[in-house]
């Protein structure tokens, strides 16, 4: 029963994701700025440091099927988001062994699994042609704004899902 | 070592393969899903229907408030515009009868203009923002198909890409590109304009309006563009937006019109997705939305 509730946490992740920009009012979605929720991934990067083993590799098999989930729910494009959070999550797998997991760590990994992630993502999009803004709008209005949104989502819910995946984990 | 470094490009190269197919089979406009798909569109719509409800009583809560402030002059203002309305309600109700029996005279019952409302309500918009779209909680079962329009109060917002059998997505006119082509004109008394509505530009945040036809003359900024039903799919009638400039193209033969929608593409919540009630047989093969 226990291993189900990290599966479980992620489609939750994945459902609230797709209202999280009803939330915001409409001026700044509307606005220059794209900011991304990557949720999803933040919560990854805390399971695969918390919850993995150092031989376990489950997180990032939990990136590919979920990252598969939120391309056929929000996308439609099959295999973007399974690809850029696998390759994130991966990365964050192997630099997990020479770090200590604390919350200026957590932060660390977590911004750098988005630049990873957000770049494929973008990298994507424009080889298929959705994308067409030039790098340097890129990194001002997509980028940025992203890393720090979900940097806020990664400080407050910091101390809830490390209690929760140490607890998941230590069976 | 060397194994598994070799075992390591492999997969890489395995993934890279894997990637290009999946993108290449899902980008190619198709407007029917596989039934996993279908399942998994399905599962996540009726998650995010729960919960919405509670995340909408509270937003609604907080924008109240918000109005409630400027109650007393927004009650003027709709107490006059009452009074006007009433009067015209009396109008369409004659015009309409009258419309009906010139109708059943010409034994024509059909118009293009005729459709059939499915009621329905948004319940997520896509996260990534390339993609515009978002999912409503009505599906196949209800009657919804690919390339249906669906419009909000104040006008179209986009048409139907994929349905599921309990939800559909729909792709906004802010993403809409040559490929998704709706005919339209230009709402006159006379001389009317043709026209198609191909593609939105980013940066101005206006719908492109090429003119085919310039008999009309010229166009002024503000003049209505609705759907002229002339694709085959949108009925005639919708709403589309408001003329905001014309530029003439790069070649200098047509011009087009920059049309900026009606409806907010950010503030949808509520929406009707228009079923056409006369299809012509020749049409279905050649659907508008999908050209």
């Amino acid at each position: 029963m226990k291993r189900l509730y990290v599966p479980l946490l992620l489609f939750f992740l994945i459902v609230v994701e797709g209202i999280a920009l009803e939330i915001l009012p409409a001026d700044v979605v509307a606005g220059e700025s794209m900011i991304i929720p990557h949720w999803l991934l933040i919560a990854l990067v805390f399971s695969s440091i918390f919850y993995d083993r150092e031989q376990s590799w489950l997180s990032v098999g939990y990136a590919l099927l979920f990252g598969f989930l939120f391309d056929i729910a929000y996308t439609g494009i099959l295999g973007v988001y399974m690809f850029s959070y696998g390759v994130a999550i991966y990365v964050t797998h192997s630099l997990k062994k020479y770090l200590q997991s604390n919350i200026y760590t957590a932060m660390m990994i977590g911004t750098l699994a988005i630049i990873v992630a957000d770049g494929i993502i973008e990298v994507i999009f424009s080889l298929v042609g959705f994308a067409n803004i030039s790098l340097s709008e890129y990194i001002m209005f997509r980028l940025v704004p992203t890393i720090l949104a979900n940097l806020l989502f990664l400080i407050a819910s910091y101390p809830i899902l490390k209690h929760w995946l140490m607890k998941w984990g230590s069976d | 070592m060397n194994f598994f470094r070799k075992k390591r490009l492999f997969i890489f190269l395995m993934s890279m393969i894997l990637l290009v197919v999946m993108i290449g089979f899902s980008i190619n406009g198709r407007s029917y899903l596989t039934t996993p798909e279908q399942f998994i569109n399905d599962t996540v719509g009726w998650a995010q229907n729960l919960v919405k409800a509670p995340v909408d009583y509270i937003t609604t809560l907080v924008s109240d408030v918000e109005h409630i402030k400027n109650t007393y002059e927004e009650n003027k203002i709709l107490r006059e515009k009452l009074s006007e309305y009433k009067n015209l309600i009396y109008q369409v109700q004659e015009i309409k009868k009258e419309n009906d029996e010139l109708r059943d005279t010409l034994d024509k019952t059909e118009s293009i203009r005729d459709f059939k409302p499915i009621q329905a309500t948004v319940v997520a918009r896509s996260p990534e923002r390339w993609i515009e779209q978002v999912t409503i909680n009505k599906g196949l079962q209800a009657g919804v198909e690919p390339n249906m329009a669906v419009i909000t109060a104040d006008g179209m917002i986009g048409k139907i890409q994929t349905a599921s059998e309990f939800t559909s997505t729909v792709q906004l006119l802010s993403g809409f590109d040559q490929l998704n082509r709706i005919s339209a004109t230009i709402s006159r008394e006379e001389d009317p304009i043709f026209g198609l509505i191909e593609g939105y530009d980013k940066k101005t945040d206006t719908l492109m309006f090429k003119i085919i036809d310039h008999s009309g003359g010229a166009i002024e900024k503000g003049e209505l563009v609705v759907s002229s039903g002339m694709g085959g799919v949108f009925p005639a009638g919708l709403s589309i937006g408001t003329v905001k400039d014309v530029v003439p193209d790069q070649y200098g033969l047509t011009n087009t019109a920059l049309v900026k929608p009606a409806a907010n593409m950010y503030e949808v919540n509520n929406v009707i997705v228009v079923s056409r009630t006369m299809v012509g047989n020749a049409d279905k093969d050649q659907q508008e939305g999908a050209e």
